[in-house]
C-alpha cells in the first residue's frame, strides 16, 4: 500500500524542523519504522543521557497510536524492562490529531516527571515512593552506564 | 474529434487527498487528522472542522472530538459553512497525471472533471470496438495497439504494443553483443553473455578488497598472481565464522537481557553486585545447571508477565462491572422516578374525582334543601357538577 500523504508530510517536517533534543529518522526500507533518540531533560536524573527508541506506525495510523518502545535500558517507574511505556496518550487517550512529534515530546516530558502512582515497572515505582533520593540515584547511575552519548 | 472524446470518459479515479498543491495552503485549512486541505469539510458541536471522511473514521473508534476530547456523536457533526468549503475547493492543484507529462493546474473542484474529460494523459478505453485495452487519451484516436499482428520473422502472434519488445527476443532475429559486437541469434545471446571474452569484469575476490578489473580473456593472468584470490579460502572461512558467532552472540544477548536483573533489586548497588554474583555462580555451575537456571528464569519471567497481564484484565473487568452496575442503577432510578410520577398523577386524579363526587353529593343535597330558597340557579349548578363528574367517570 502506498504511504499516506500525512506520514510523508510528518516525516518531512520532522527532518526539516526537528524538535530540540529529539531525533527521528525513518528506515530506508520501511518508511513506517523510525529510529528515535531522545535527550534526557535537564534537571532530571536522565540529564546527559541519550535514549534510543523504536517507533512504528501501524497500518491504520493515525486512527491508532504509533507503537513506541525504549531500546536503551532506563530506570523509570513508567517504563518496564522491555522498554514498554505507560503513557495515556499512547493508549486510551490517543487522538488522531496527535502526531509523532507531539508523542515524542510527551515521552520527553514523562522522563522529566516520573509518575509512580501509575506504574508499569512495579518494583521501580515502589522504590520511587519509599526512597525517592535512592531511586533517583539509581536512575542517574543507569543513565551513565546505559545511555552515555 | 470532440464528440468521440467526450464519449470516451476516463475511468481513472482521483484521490483528492494525494493531490499536490500549487502553493502550500494555509495551515488553517488543513484537516487535523489527515493534514491535507479539508475535503468535504464538516464542523463539530465544539466548533472544530474536519474532513467528513476523517471524522467519521475517528468516531468509529472513539466518540470524542480528536482536538479537545469532548464527547461527540455522529449527530453532532454538521456541514461546515459554505465559505470554508469554497475556500478549499478553490485551491489550485496540479494534475495527478503530472508524472506522465500533464502540466495542467486548476482549481481543486475542477480536477476530477479535468481527468475524466480533458487530461491528455488520463487512461481511457481503447477506441476499437470490442477491445478491452487501456491507452492514454492522446493516443486514443490512433489505431488500436492491442490487436495481434504476425511477427515478420518468427510468424508468431504479437500485440502491436509489444512488437518492439518482441524484436529484442524473437528467436529468429539476431542481436549484437554489447561488448564484442559479434552477432548472435537471440536465444544464444544469453549464453554468450556469460563467456564473452571482451566483457570487462571484476576480479573474483573483489568483495574482499581487490580493485582489479579487466576483460574476461585477460583476467586469468591476473588471477594467478592476485594476493586476494590466494587468501580467498581462509577469508571465506573467517567471514562464515564471524557470521555464526554474531548470530550466537545476538541470541545470548537476548537471553541475558531477559535475565539481568533477574530479581527485583533489594539495594541500589545490587545492580553491580548482582552481575558479580551471577558470574561467580556461573563459574561454579556446570553448563547443564546453567541451562536449567536459564530455563527456570525465562519460565519465571513468562509467568510474571502472565500474572501482570491477568491482573490488569481483572482490574479492567472490575471497572467494567462497576460501570455496568452504575448505569443499570441509574436506569432503575429513572424508571422508578417515572413510575412514582405516574402514581402521583393517578393519585391526583383520584383525589379530584373523589372531591368532585363528594362536592356533587353535598351540592345536590344542599340544592335539594335550598331549592325552595335559592330557586333554579343552584339546581342548575348541581346538575352541571354532576354532569362533569359523570363525564370523568366515563373517561
Amino acid at each position: 500500500m502506498a504511504l499516506p500523504k500525512r506520514i510523508i508530510k510528518e516525516t518531512e517536517r520532522l527532518v526539516a524542523e526537528p524538535v530540540p533534543g529529539i531525533q527521528a529518522v525513518p528506515h530506508d526500507d520501511n518508511l513506517r519504522y523510525f529510529d528515535v533518540s531522545i535527550h534526557g531533560p535537564a534537571q532530571s536524573p536522565y540529564e546527559g543521557g541519550v535514549f534510543k527508541l523504536e517507533l512504528f506506525l501501524p497500518e491504520d495510523y493515525p486512527m491508532t497510536p504509533p507503537k513506541i518502545r525504549f531500546l536503551t535500558k532506563i530506570y523509570h517507574p513508567n517504563i518496564d524492562r522491555l522498554g514498554r511505556i505507560c503513557l495515556d496518550v499512547l493508549k486510551a487517550n490517543w487522538s488522531p490529531a496527535l502526531q509523532i512529534r507531539t508523542i515524542l515530546l510527551s515521552i520527553q516530558a514523562l522522563l522529566g516527571a516520573p509518575n509512580p502512582d501509575d506504574p508499569l515497572a512495579n518494583d521501580v515505582a515502589q522504590r520511587w515512593k519509599e526512597d525517592e533520593p535512592g531511586a533517583i540515584a539509581t536512575a542517574r547511575e543507569w543513565t551513565q552506564t546505559h545511555a552515555a552519548p | 474529434m470532440a464528440p468521440s472524446r467526450s464519449s470516451r470518459n476516463s475511468l481513472q479515479s482521483v484521490d483528492l487527498r494525494a493531490l499536490d498543491y500549487l502553493t502550500s495552503p494555509s495551515a488553517n485549512l488543513l484537516c487535523p487528522i489527515c493534514h491535507a486541505p479539508l475535503i468535504t469539510p464538516v464542523q463539530t458541536r465544539c466548533l472544530h472542522t474536519f474532513c467528513s471522511a476523517c471524522i467519521s473514521l475517528s468516531l468509529e473508534r472513539s466518540l470524542t472530538c480528536p482536538v479537545d476530547r469532548k464527547p461527540l456523536n455522529h449527530d453532532d457533526v454538521t456541514p461546515a459553512p459554505i465559505m470554508i468549503a469554497n475556500l478549499v475547493n478553490d485551491l489550485m492543484v496540479l494534475c495527478p497525471n503530472r508524472e506522465k507529462g500533464c502540466t495542467t493546474s486548476c482549481a481543486r473542484w475542477l480536477v476530477e472533471s479535468h481527468v475524466r474529460e480533458d487530461c491528455e494523459y488520463a487512461t481511457v478505453k481503447c477506441a476499437k470496438e470490442g477491445c478491452d485495452g487501456l491507452v492514454e487519451r492522446r493516443e486514443a484516436d490512433r489505431e488500436c495497439v492491442h490487436e495481434e499482428v504476425e511477427c515478420a520473422f518468427c510468424e508468431g502472434p504479437v500485440r502491436k504494443l509489444d512488437i518492439e519488445l518482441h524484436y529484442g527476443e524473437c528467436p529468429k532475429l539476431s542481436s549484437d553483443c554489447r561488448h564484442c559486437s559479434k552477432s548472435f541469434l537471440n536465444p544464444e545471446l544469453a549464453a554468450h553473455k556469460l563467456i564473452c571474452p571482451d566483457e570487462v569484469i571484476d576480479c573474483a575476490a573483489s568483495h574482499f578488497g581487490c580493485s582489479h578489473s579487466s576483460r574476461r580473456s585477460e583476467l586469468d593472468e591476473h588471477l594467478t598472481h592476485c594476493h586476494f584470490v590466494a587468501l580467498t579460502p581462509i577469508l571465506q572461512l573467517h567471514t562464515e565464522r564471524i557470521e555464526t558467532l554474531e548470530l550466537e552472540n545476538k541470541a545470548i544477548r537476548q537471553k541475558l537481557d531477559l535475565l539481568v536483573p533477574p530479581r527485583p533489586l533489594p539495594t541500589p548497588l545490587s545492580g553491580t553486585s548482582n552481575s558479580n554474583d551471577s558470574s561467580s555462580l556461573g563459574r561454579d555451575m556446570t553448563s547443564e545447571m546453567q541451562d536449567y537456571t536459564y530455563h527456570l528464569y525465562s519460565e519465571y519471567e513468562q509467568l510474571r508477565s502472565d500474572v501482570e497481564r491477568l491482573n490488569a484484565q481483572v482490574r479492567e473487568l472490575d471497572v467494567k462491572q462497576d460501570m455496568v452496575r452504575f448505569s443499570e442503577g441509574l436506569r432503575y432510578n429513572e424508571e422508578m422516578a417515572g413510575v412514582r410520577a405516574a402514581i402521583n398523577g393517578l393519585r391526583m386524579q383520584l383525589h379530584w374525582l373523589v372531591a368532585n363526587r363528594r362536592e356533587g353529593v353535598t351540592a345536590g343535597a344542599g340544592a335539594g334543601a335550598a331549592r325552595s330558597v335559592a330557586g333554579s340557579s343552584a339546581g342548575g349548578d348541581g346538575r352541571r357538577m354532576s354532569d362533569s363528574a359523570r363525564q370523568v367517570v366515563k373517561l
